[in-house]
């Protein structure tokens, strides 16, 4: 033990940051959640668990968490499915792969913000590319108010955020492809497995941990989306795609309840460790071995 | 180890120096500095031995900053010993972060506030500096600077003048032989008149400002008591009542009847604007703040304000709605105050006031102003009508607003008025602890 004495140091300037940057700001948010401190005034009181109680039976705040389930579930299938099947189309490394994997990783790169204003236009009911598109095909019927209508808007919002990751998620899975042994699938193949067989039977098990990484990444990115939602509806129309950051930043930054926010933002903490912790249960990536 | 190939470089650096162009692109954290000069807490303090100061100035209204850089020019050359430092920042950024930004007195020597929830939070922080006895206050129309009072102190000037009623096209009305209606049926007449000769009767934007706005001439007349917001807000009105269930019933008649454009919900502001601008539309669910724009997108447009009458004629108390906003205060952790008051009694004087009404197209508080435009013209013909402060913004709780607004997104989308009603006075409920 002694011999490692002298390497403590090394890791002060790590530790020093990550009490400053992290724990510092999640006890301080845990400290003002017991108040009703309202962000400006130099004074507050503690309320105890009220604000606990209250946020708990909040009608906007239950129906962030449906939205947040909603637009999580459409997310994360849309995202993983697309990106899996695309990966499995450019693992190879050719040259064309390579283009086709940078291509679409631009989206990645832009400012999401950007990316709501975009897609802000091209969904608008009668200005817009879509409907523009879907009617110049002969698809009039299948034209939408996208983000008016209160029942898809939470997914049209959905499949921006899955446009404009899935590059990232091709990435971690093709990594995850390169990974497997060239002779694993090349003995499958001898002893007769179809290409079923082999993608369900050695190439998704050995997938496991890159699409562990991928679903609980997708999870707590859709949970905490907020540029997008904050771009294109406001969290509207009628509180249709209201979700947990946006009504954490609603009640900090517009009504002024830095209590309740903070309150919010803690059961937002729980909810998303939560769920990660049942997706990686339900994916077991422990037992995975090559 | 695999040695990077050259291509391969370069693609890497391409996305790089892509991701940080576009990320600075698109940043909404940005804010500007409009005349380049020091910020104010960097810059050299005042002192008595007649050193300069500068002083800084915070607001949201980036449209009008090359006009009032103007007017700071003039007022830096008259007062030598100030410098004004201005930023700018997007109106709902600044809604949601000026307040932090006033606590520590770095910034914001003089800022503007919203009437209203954001009114109401600085206020409650002390950060208004009391301008009950400051002279320059003769120079606004008394009624016109109310909203920037709280317990019988003068705490904000509001300095623009916005009357939040529809816009509509006269030359369409007067081509179709369109009277400015007076009462509901007459309202629902002329909305029928335009939709039989092909043109969308009302632009409505209801994806963002449209309901905000429109709700108010709507509810004028249903609920002539001005402090019905404020009775709300106290558990003594509720939206379940009378008022508001047939304020939400004629939102629902007017859509039901298709005299919103298609999909009104999913239209936002410049979108709804546009089919205004390009003569699709009669009439566009806004505000007055919106002439300008209008004419200099089409020069031929004739505009005029109409706001619809939801009762019948003789039972009509009000004829429009007035916002007072931009309200201009000294901050009260201001290390120069009198240099900040010194800049509020510059904007006061009539021929500035003149000067910023006119280079902005927005009209103003000010007494004595001469105003050059038709548009403006206009709309000052407005303050001899009776007119109603913005019910909207006696809402001090912005999550109530928020419930009222979306009951009336929720009827655009298919609920009935009774159940948005309810829904949304449950939130009320529920933010005032009933």
């Amino acid at each position: 033990m002694k011999k490692y004495a002298k390497l403590l140091p090394f890791f002060v300037p790590g530790i020093a940051l990550y009490l400053a940057l992290f724990i510092y700001p999640t006890v301080t948010g845990f400290y003002y959640s017991l108040t009703d401190w309202d962000g400006l005034s130099p004074s507050y009181q503690f309320v105890g668990i009220d604000n606990y109680t209250n946020v708990a039976k909040d009608i906007i705040f239950r129906k962030s968490i449906v939205n947040n389930v909603k637009f999580m579930v459409a997310v994360v299938i849309v995202q993983t499915v697309v990106s899996l099947l695309l990966a499995l189309q450019l693992s190879k490394q050719k040259k064309v792969n390579v283009a086709l994997r940078s291509l679409y990783f631009v989206p990645t790169i832009l400012s999401s913000v950007s990316v709501g204003f975009i897609w802000t236009f091209v969904y608008d009911p009668s200005l817009g590319l879509l409907n523009g598109l879907l009617e110049a095909v002969g698809l009039s019927s299948w034209t939408q108010n996208w983000l008016g209508d209160t029942g898809i808007a939470i997914f049209s919002i959905a499949a921006v955020q899955a446009w404009a990751h899935i590059g990232q998620m091709i990435i971690l899975f093709v990594a995850g492809l390169q990974a497997i042994p060239e002779e694993l699938v090349e003995s499958a193949k001898l002893d007769g497995a179809t290409r079923l067989q082999l993608f369900f039977r050695v190439i998704w098990p050995l997938l496991a941990p890159a699409a562990a990484i991928v679903v609980s990444y997708t999870t707590i990115q859709s949970f905490k989306a907020f540029d997008l939602v904050f771009t294109m509806t406001g969290g509207g129309p009628a509180y249709s795609t209201e979700i947990l950051s946006t009504y954490i930043y609603n009640s900090a930054f517009m009504n002024y309840t830095f209590g309740k926010a903070s309150t919010a933002s803690v059961y937002f903490l729980l909810l998303i460790s939560f769920i990660t912790f049942l997706q990686f249960r339900a994916l077991r990536t422990d037992r995975v071995s090559y | 180890m695999k040695r990077i190939r050259k291509p391969q470089l370069a693609l890497l650096a391409l996305t790089m120096i892509l991701s940080v162009v576009l990320s600075a692109c698109g940043s909404s954290n940005s804010s500007t500095n409009t005349n380049g000069s020091k910020p104010a807490n960097e810059a050299s303090e005042g002192s008595p031995g007649g050193k300069p100061v500068t002083i800084s100035f915070i607001h949201w209204r980036g449209e009008d900053a090359a006009v009032l850089d103007g007017i700071i020019k003039k007022f830096e050359a008259e007062n030598s010993g100030i410098k004004v430092d201005t930023q700018v920042f997007p109106s709902d950024q600044y809604q949601s972060t000026a307040q932090a930004k006033l606590l520590d007195g770095s910034v914001g020597d003089v800022f503007a506030s919203f009437p209203g929830a954001q009114f109401e939070a600085i206020a409650k922080a002390g950060l208004f500096t009391d301008l009950s006895d400051a002279p320059f206050l003769t120079n606004f129309t008394p009624s016109l600077i109310e909203s920037g009072q709280k317990d019988g102190k003068q705490l904000a000037v509001p300095y623009q003048l916005v009357y939040n009623i529809p816009i509509y096209n006269v030359k369409l009305f007067e081509k179709y032989g369109i009277e400015v209606p007076k009462d509901w049926d007459g309202f629902l007449a002329a909305a029928e008149k335009l939709k039989q000769e092909g043109i969308v009767p009302i632009a409505f934007p209801g994806a963002d400002i449209g309901p905000g706005q429109f709700m108010n001439p709507m509810v004028m007349n249903n609920a002539p008591d001005e402090d019905i917001f404020v009775k709300l807000e106290a558990g003594e009105a509720k939206l379940t009542d009378e008022w508001w269930v047939k304020t939400l019933s004629q939102f629902k008649e007017l859509n039901d009847k298709g005299y919103f454009q298609k999909d009104a919900l999913g239209t936002k502001g410049d979108a709804a604007g546009a089919l205004f601008v390009q003569e699709k539309a009669a009439i566009l669910a806004t505000g007055s703040y919106q002439l300008v724009g209008n004419k200099k997108n089409n020069p031929e447009l004739q505009q005029g304000l109409l706001a619809p009458i939801t009762v019948p004629a003789d039972q009509a108390v009000f004829e429009g709605i007035h916002t007072t906003t931009f309200m201009l205060a000294v901050n009260s952790k201001s290390k120069h105050p009198e240099e900040a008051k010194k800049f509020i009694v510059f904007l006061s004087r009539p021929d500035i006031a003149a000067e910023y009404a006119n280079g902005t197209g927005q009209n103003v508080t000010v007494k004595d102003v001469e105003y050059t435009s038709e548009e403006l013209k206009a709309v000052a013909e407005w303050t001899s009508k009776k007119t109603r402060f913005q019910p909207r913004f006696t809402i001090k709780n912005a999550e109530v607003q928020k419930a009222v607004t979306s009951s009336i997104q929720a009827v655009l989308g298919g609920t009935e008025p009774a159940k948005a009603a309810a829904d949304a006075q449950a939130i009320v409920d529920q933010q005032i602890g009933k």
